[in-house]
């Protein structure tokens, strides 16, 4: 054996590799500049002029005026699952991701109100739908968008191998059932009247029709003869998935980072950035990654946006969220074959106890102190940006009273009778409330919880936490699992406004098992054409009064509302958000 | 010896069996199943679940489960993941590189480092540098990995910019040129520190007292007194006899790195098969969790042979066994 | 993590073979008792130990107490190492913590002695059948990754037992089989030696010749083994607890405590929280391995120090 070429040997990779180690950091750092167009985004660059200089334009003044070029990061904190396809993709993040190439037939304004943005629509029914598609619409790929690109998406939706979670969005149209079963070739419900014309026909007149019916198109000529059960995996789904969005997909690292290059065709007008790459952060490295300029973008947890307040480089946007915390309680036992409550829980049944345990959270410091204020409390089950929220005035405000709460419990006979210091039920038998939340590695949940035991603790209500494991715990509570009493969850509401499938007496995902005949009936009027027409100020009547009750009767305690945060640099312009996530990524640009 | 070598391999067989039973049971006692706290409104309902559950054989008797798991197992059909919706062939195969380069990294600086403090230690017993050796040594068996990680993203990747804290690659390069190979090279590099300086105390202190023993030796006494030079004592009839015992543990650094990686991929968010593996538990992925179960098992196992033959190969007195 | 497959076990058998000095166990104290590294070593541990088990007594706060008006604050008179984002005293949740994570490395290090020695023994004194059924299951039990198969297994028994046991037992479970090996072969080693041969041949009962004559001579393996263990234990237990995996989050462990750094503005802003558990957790590993390195010094009838 040569021994000495050995050590040599290895001490010439060492050396080797250190020197590569620094070779590539010049690299990144000295080629953004002179590089116009392709500005690299290496996590190890340390600032972010390089590449801020990267355009061409040679303005000396920052300015707020749209400018051309440069490349924006964007990170989410998040593991995407990688389904880049609307038709079937499961968890938020992805929708993200692909909320750069898409487009769908409608969106949301500030209010939630779909607008037209593919399509325009006319009914005169609200059973019957008439869509007109822009012209010249292109996809990625050079088609052009044609209804029947949309049929296609609908189709595939409704198709019996179909694997994705959305057949829902299909099923109201006429004959879907059948197309489903595969007892029809085509929905009959659709008919194309031109390339640019389409009819559809609901099942029945509802005033959800249109928002509810799915809106993204799928290009039937590219996936022109993919069967529907290979589509999950297939790499137009997977790494190179196209849209009629501003940005065309470009490199793909599954999982990693995504790259999206500018539409220089869109229908809208080309955008300002040259890129937008997308890059999946660990949520602890947030705050660092924004503060030395590693991205420009990344939604930020509320615990840090005081953190990000601070930064002199960052913006923190907030603007309201569709998302509510609630403490529910089971009133009930759900058969989810019968779809019905079978059985009354005695435990919480008492509303002036669900009353006390209301007035003994003191939500104001609560919120401040786990929301950092990004949060505001709410007292019925519909965010306050939606547009069917109850006014603030018809809503009873539950605040924090310890005494009043004591005085309730006294009354309903909630008193200490052992001496204990904690308070026995009406029959004298010893009272411990059992709660609720779900565990992750996430050490504030459990603070968070506690600190709601120790208010209930404080009026006299012996309370026991328990944390338990994330996925165990809404199987739990949807199974209505003995162990389950008083639980701690978070709902969020989309832009239909109809809450039934959490609120309707038969409903699986109405977890506090609370039957309600009049809110039962006010929850199917409001979705009833007969009864609201097309009016939706009738309709948001009917939810009002229906939150008035919600709030009367107390099945949940509901807690706060969430505002969403965003950290946006101070370099990126153009960015606007509101209760419908971002304005369209074609106007941000990167200032000079 | 290759006798030897087979009855081993042999034995592997009903080892592996056992391993996929317990894969097996230990994802259908977990609690819960994919859809498991899937519950949105705004995007599934429980009929599309009850579907599902029934669609993907969840309800079917246990033993027809394992039988069909078991046999597409061997045909080399893992699966489909229930969180990314690919097959876990694909989905590992994507991130084997990642960690097989991570691993690769963590080997190369383990050996590095452990022969140069090593070989110096060795050399020199009871000198000033000696004594620092063994202190740094403590204190790398000391501490954490993963306080390890959290302090180097903390101070090097935050502070001083000077390397990346998550991902594998940067996306702006060309894949397959070499800006790629040194971007990912260049990502692996903190991650593959930490997980390298893991077996780096064991190596430094084993070859740091076998250098001493051997140099009291009959035959390094012989070659001193022949006049061979100290260097070349040194380097050539004591190296060879101490890295012998060395090659050994290799089957142990692929244990090592099969238990440091998931810690390590966890912290610097690197997309390897250890992240995987915490990202299957989590998110009850079983196609996935049941098939690195196995792996990680298989390699273990592998690393167990390897250790074995190879001591077989240094030590010819173990194949009687 | 650096636990179960220790290196150094292969490699030292052979040259800690007890010897039979006169009274070896006095003489391994006076080696003991002259080396100061392990001598402080050992009066670190018990004074924090000592005060980690009189937690209670110590100081007044509730541990798990959230209190809202007093979260985040820096070290001050009134709080000697800061408060946390609940609002809980550092210090109080560091002395806790030790109770937890040294009673988790205790408990795990005893139940992995217990068994791993048991079935050691027996496999290494009977042979033949017994011996090839038990060391085959311990290899089983050795193929499989600790820290995979842990993550697993607490995840499954997570819901159904609570509290600490659950940690301890999945660490124990799948801990022992080292130790069982190591023992076994130490104790076939011995086994050959005459005066083991005479004990049997006179009719001694097999737990008899085991407890009386084996084990007392593998003890000193055993011994330098179980620091080994204690060390690896303490870290398995925080790193687990790290990694979310560990004890219950509402138990106070330096691991728990350390998982607080995943949080940004923790690990950038609030270092109080964090850098204590950390130090503390290395000084206790660096101090087990130097008591571990001493005792193996002061066994080892080869070294005059």
């Amino acid at each position: 054996m040569k021994n000495k070429s050995f050590l040599w040997l290895m001490a010439m990779v060492l050396m080797l590799s250190l020197f590569l180690a620094a070779c590539n950091s010049e690299q990144t750092e000295g080629e953004t500049p002179g590089d116009g167009e392709k500005t690299s985004d290496n996590g190890g660059s340390d600032s972010d002029d390089s590449s801020d200089s990267g355009s061409d334009g040679s303005d000396d003044q920052a300015s707020d005026e749209p400018t051309q070029g440069g490349t924006l990061t964007y990170a989410i904190d998040s593991e995407p699952e990688g389904i880049l396809n609307m038709a079937f993709y499961g968890t938020a993040t992805d929708a993200e991701i692909m909320g750069f190439m898409v487009d769908g037939l409608y969106t949301f304004d500030e209010n939630l109100k779909a607008e037209p943005n593919l399509a325009t629509w006319e009914t005169e029914d609200n059973k019957t739908f008439t869509f007109k598609f822009e012209e010249g619409v292109k996809w990625h790929n050079g088609d052009e968008l044609i209804v029947d690109d949309w049929i296609f998406a609908l189709e595939t939706l409704a198709h019996p191998d179909y694997e994705g979670p959305r057949y829902a969005n299909v099923k109201t149209i006429e004959g879907a059932a059948a197309f489903h079963e595969g007892e029809a070739d085509s929905i009959s419900g659709i008919e194309k009247i031109s390339d640019y014309e389409v009819k559809v026909t609901f099942d029945k007149a509802r005033v959800n029709n249109l928002v509810n019916v799915w809106s993204y198109p799928m290009n039937k000529k590219r996936w022109e003869g993919v069967p529907v059960k290979d589509m999950l995996g297939h790499e137009f789904t997977r790494t190179k998935p196209i849209g009629t969005g501003p940005f065309k997909m470009g490199k793909v690292v599954p999982g990693e980072s995504y790259e999206f290059i500018a539409n220089e065709d869109y229908w809208k007008g080309a955008p300002n950035l040259d890129k937008i790459i997308v890059k999946v952060i660990d949520n602890k490295t947030v705050v660092g990654a924004l503060q030395n300029g590693d991205v420009d973008m990344v939604p930020v947890h509320p615990t840090l946006g005081k953190q990000v307040e601070k930064m002199e480089n960052v913006d923190l946007v907030t603007y309201p969220g569709l998302s509510y915390y609630y403490v529910g309680f089971k009133l009930g036992v759900f058969d989810n074959e019968q779809k019905k409550v079978v059985e009354e829980k005695e435990k919480y049944a008492n509303l002036k106890l669900r009353q006390a345990m209301y007035h003994a959270i003191n939500r104001e410091e609560w919120i401040e102190a786990f929301f950092q204020g990004y949060g505001s409390k709410v007292n019925g089950p519909v965010p306050s940006a939606h547009w069917i929220s109850a006014d603030e005035s018809e809503l009873k405000d539950y605040p924090y009273d310890p005494e009043k709460a004591k005085n309730l419990l006294d009354e309903a006979g909630y008193v200490d009778t052992n001496g204990d210091g904690f308070r026995e039920d009406p029959n004298g038998d010893e009272f411990v409330v059992k709660f609720s939340h779900y565990a992750s590695s996430n050490p504030t949940f459990e603070s968070r919880a506690k600190a709601l035991t120790q208010y209930w603790n404080q009026v006299g209500l012996q309370t026991e936490l328990q944390m338990i494991e994330a996925s165990l715990y809404y199987d739990k509570i949807e199974k209505d699992s003995d162990d389950i009493e008083v639980f701690y969850g978070g709902w969020s509401t989309g832009a239909d406004p109809d809450p039934s499938a959490l609120w309707k007496s038969d409903m699986l995902w109405n977890f506090p098992r609370w039957v309600n005949e009049e809110s039962d009936k006010l929850l199917e009027d409001a979705i009833d054409i007969e009864v609201v027409g097309t009016d939706s100020a009738k309709r948001k009547k009917l939810y009002s009064e229906w939150q008035q009750i919600v709030n009367q009767e107390l099945p949940m305690l509901f807690i706060t509302e969430l505002q969403e945060t965003q950290g946006v640099n101070k370099r990126v312009g153009g960015v606007e958000y509101d209760v419908s996530g971002s304005n369209n990524p074609n106007e941000w640009f990167i200032k000079q | 010896m290759l006798k030897y070598a087979l009855r081993r391999i042999l034995g592997m067989i009903p080892m592996l069996l056992l391993i996929s039973i317990v894969a097996f049971f230990l994802a259908l006692a977990m609690p819960g199943d994919s859809f498991s706290g899937e519950i949105d409104p705004n995007n599934t309902d429980p009929e599309y679940i009850e579907e599902m559950r029934e669609k993907l054989g969840y309800n079917d008797p246990i033993h027809e489960q394992y039988f069909r798991w078991v046999s597409n197992f061997v045909q080399g059909d893992f699966g489909k993941s229930t969180k990314y919706q690919i097959p876990v062939k694909d989905l590992i195969l994507q991130r084997l590189p990642n960690t097989v380069m991570l691993g690769v990294m963590a080997m190369f600086f383990t050996y590095i480092f452990a022969f140069s403090m090593g070989i110096y230690a060795g050399r020199h017993p009871h000198t000033k540098m000696d004594h620092f050796i063994g202190g740094f040594n403590y204190f790398l068996l000391a501490i954490p990995s993963y306080i390890a990680g959290v302090f180097a993203i903390y101070f090097f990747s935050f502070q001083l910019g000077w390397v990346p804290f998550s991902g594998s690659v940067d996306i702006a390069v060309e894949s397959g040129t070499l800006d790629y190979w040194l971007s990912r090279f260049y990502h692996a590099l903190m991650p593959s520190l930490i997980l390298g300086a893991l077996g780096t105390a064991t190596y430094t202190q084993f070859l740091r007292n076998d250098i001493i023993d051997n140099s009291q030796k009959d035959y390094v006494r012989t070659a001193r007194a022949k006049g061979t030079a100290d260097s070349k004592i040194y380097n050539s009839h004591i190296l060879r006899n101490s890295i012998i015992p060395i090659v050994t543990f290799l089957g142990f650094d692929i244990v090592q790195i099969v238990n440091g990686a998931l810690i390590t991929e966890a912290i610097f968010t690197y997309p390897g098969l250890g992240q995987l593996f915490l990202t299957s538990v989590n998110a009850q992925d079983y196609p996935t969790l049941m098939t690195l179960f196995v792996m990680f098992s298989f390699l273990v196992l592998l690393g167990n042979l390897i250790a074995d033959l190879l001591y077989g190969i240094v030590d010819p007195r173990i194949r009687v066994d | 993590m650096e636990v179960v497959h220790n290196k150094d076990t292969q490699t030292q058998s052979p040259t800690t073979k007890p010897s039979k000095s006169l009274s070896p166990w006095a003489m391994a104290r006076r080696k003991f008792m002259r080396n100061k590294l392990a001598m402080i070593s050992l009066v670190y541990l018990i004074i924090l130990s000592i005060l980690s088990f009189l937690a209670p007594f110590i100081t007044t706060a509730d541990v798990t107490l959230v209190n809202i008006g007093q979260m985040s604050l820096a070290p001050s008179a009134e709080h000697w190492f800061g408060t946390d984002t609940s609002g809980r005293d550092v210090f109080t949740r560091l002395l806790y913590g030790g109770r937890v994570s040294l009673f988790v490395g205790l408990s795990c290090t005893t139940i992995i002695l217990f068994i791993g020695t048991l079935v050691g023994s027996i496999a290494g004194y009977f042979g033949g059948t017994v011996d090839n059924l038990l060391m085959r299951f311990t290899d089983f039990m050795l193929n499989f990754p600790f820290l995979v198969f842990v993550i697993v297994l607490n995840a499954i028994l997570f819901g159904i037992v609570s509290g600490l046991w659950v940690l301890i037992g999945v660490l124990s479970i799948l801990g022992w089989g080292g130790v069982a090996r190591l023992v076994r072969s130490k104790i076939l080693a011995e086994k050959e030696n005459e005066y083991i041969l005479a004990a049997i041949s006179i009719g001694c009962k097999p737990s008899k010749v085991i407890m009386k004559h084996l084990l007392p001579n593998v003890l000193t393996t055993v011994i330098v083994q179980a620091t080994i263990l204690f060390a690896g234990m303490i870290v398995a237990e925080s790193g687990l607890s790290y990694l979310g995996f560990g004890v219950p989050q509402e138990v106070p462990s330096w691991g728990n405590m350390l998982s607080a750094s995943q949080q940004p503005n923790v690990l950038q802003n609030m270092p109080w929280v964090w850098v204590p558990p950390a130090l503390i957790l290395i000084m206790t590993i660096l101090s087990i391995n130097f008591i571990g390195e001493g005792i193996k010094e002061a066994l080892n009838p080869k070294s005059f120090r």
